[in-house]
């Protein structure tokens, strides 16, 4: 079994402060995940997850805001249309859409991220390694 | 049935009205888009092949805002115009768009799911024909995971990265591209490493593109863009309901924010 190597990209304003609350709350969570403060999960460009899987990253996990939450204002709406259609063109060329999570968390929910987390990284140990997808 | 007289006739009666006529012009067996503006020139006008005309009328139209312009236009060039339309490359105001109909062995060529024009026409030239099933697409789609990579890997192998597929797209008008930023797309690579250059471009494209296939035809690698954009542009009109290049009024849903209950 391989140890996955998961991004995180958490947005400045609610997510991050939730992985933090998760930090100061003394809550375990998986060490595979690298957290990558942004300053909104809008900012998260479709090039920038694709280079994130380039360089090695097994799973990458995209954390906004909720709706009606993105500092913003609709920064987090850009994120919502565009990572659903980035699965799809991963889909169409062969690479598995669940190695793209897109969550909404906010600064209250330590636990929550936790919890998504280790779901997540669950998820991608059951999926091969990237550099076999990748090369 | 022969279409070219009667677009010449149709193009010679736009030229009393306009400033000229972007359409194709052979000579010396070369085809090529060329700006008619004198009806003598009319002789060597041609249909076939198809060429990216409306990236030919945004470069014209920019550099002279103010010249009345006509195009001759096959159903694909005319949803590239109505997208370049909504995002202010061009300005539907001052042009004339000849409609030219598609063959149906033309329209069987290019999987064409609308080969003819029918919004932004004054007048048409050839006979409508049938849309053709895409059936690439659906073959694709009943592969598994693994197939769908080894697929694409072999086609995007084949890359010399000539940017053919960018320079021949109507949808690519950005300033500055990102497939050009060596933060992206790594420079000096051939091919370029999957999946940047080609996922990148297909992201990049998405709700733009209106599956004229330019890009392929452009390709000297004969990659099947075309093929991917189709099913990215299903996805996005599943998604959204939005079908690029088919209303000028619908707005293009991936740059607008999202309509959430409050």
């Amino acid at each position: 079994m391989y140890e996955p190597k998961i991004v995180a990209y958490a947005c400045t304003y609610c997510s991050y402060p939730g992985a933090d609350l998760a930090g100061t709350s003394r809550i375990k969570y998986s060490p595979n995940v690298n957290i990558i403060r942004v300053l909104c999960s809008g900012r998260v460009s479709p090039e920038l997850i694709l280079r994130t899987f380039r360089e090695g990253a097994d799973g990458v996990l995209v954390l906004g805001c909720h709706f009606g939450d993105c500092h913003f204002i609709n920064g987090n709406h850009r994120t919502a249309k565009r990572i659903p259609v980035l699965k799809g063109i991963l889909e169409f060329s062969g690479i598995e859409p669940e190695r793209l999570r897109l969550e909404w968390v906010s600064a209250s929910e330590g636990e929550r991220f936790a919890h998504l987390v280790d779901e997540f990284t669950e998820t991608i140990r059951q999926l091969p390694s990237i550099k076999q997808v990748i090369r | 049935m022969n279409r070219l007289e009667p677009l010449r006739k149709v193009v010679d009666d736009a030229l009393d009205k306009m400033d000229g006529v972007i359409a194709l012009r052979k000579t010396s067996g070369l085809v090529a888009p060329y700006l008619f503006r004198d009806k003598e020139e009319l002789d060597e006008l041609t249909i076939s092949p198809k060429y990216p005309t409306p990236a030919i009328l945004r470069l014209i139209q920019t550099a002279h805002p103010e010249a009345k312009l006509g195009i001759v236009c096959r159903g694909c060039e005319e949803r590239g115009l109505i997208e370049m339309a909504k995002r202010n490359q061009i300005d539907l105001e001052r042009i004339r768009v000849i409609g030219l109909a598609c063959t149906a062995e033309e329209a069987e060529e290019c999987r064409c799911a609308k080969p003819y024009p029918s919004v932004l026409i004054d007048t048409h030239v050839g006979v409508r024909t049938e849309p053709v099933v895409n059936k690439l697409t659906e073959e694709l789609r009943q592969k598994d995971m693994a197939e769908r990579l080894e697929f694409w890997r072999s086609q995007f192998d084949k890359c010399i990265k000539c940017y053919g597929c960018r320079n021949a797209c109507p949808q690519c008008f950005c300033p500055e591209c990102t497939l050009e930023n060596d933060l992206w797309v790594d420079a000096g690579k051939v091919p370029p490493p999957f999946p940047t250059f080609y996922l990148i471009r297909a992201m990049h494209t998405a709700g733009k593109c209106v599956g004229c296939r330019e890009c392929e035809l452009a390709c000297p690698a004969h990659i099947p863009l075309t093929t991917l954009y189709t099913l990215i542009r299903e996805e996005v009109g599943e998604m959204f309901g939005y079908e690029p290049g088919v209303d000028l009024e619908a707005q293009p849903p991936l740059v607008l924010p999202m309509e959430v209950e409050s």
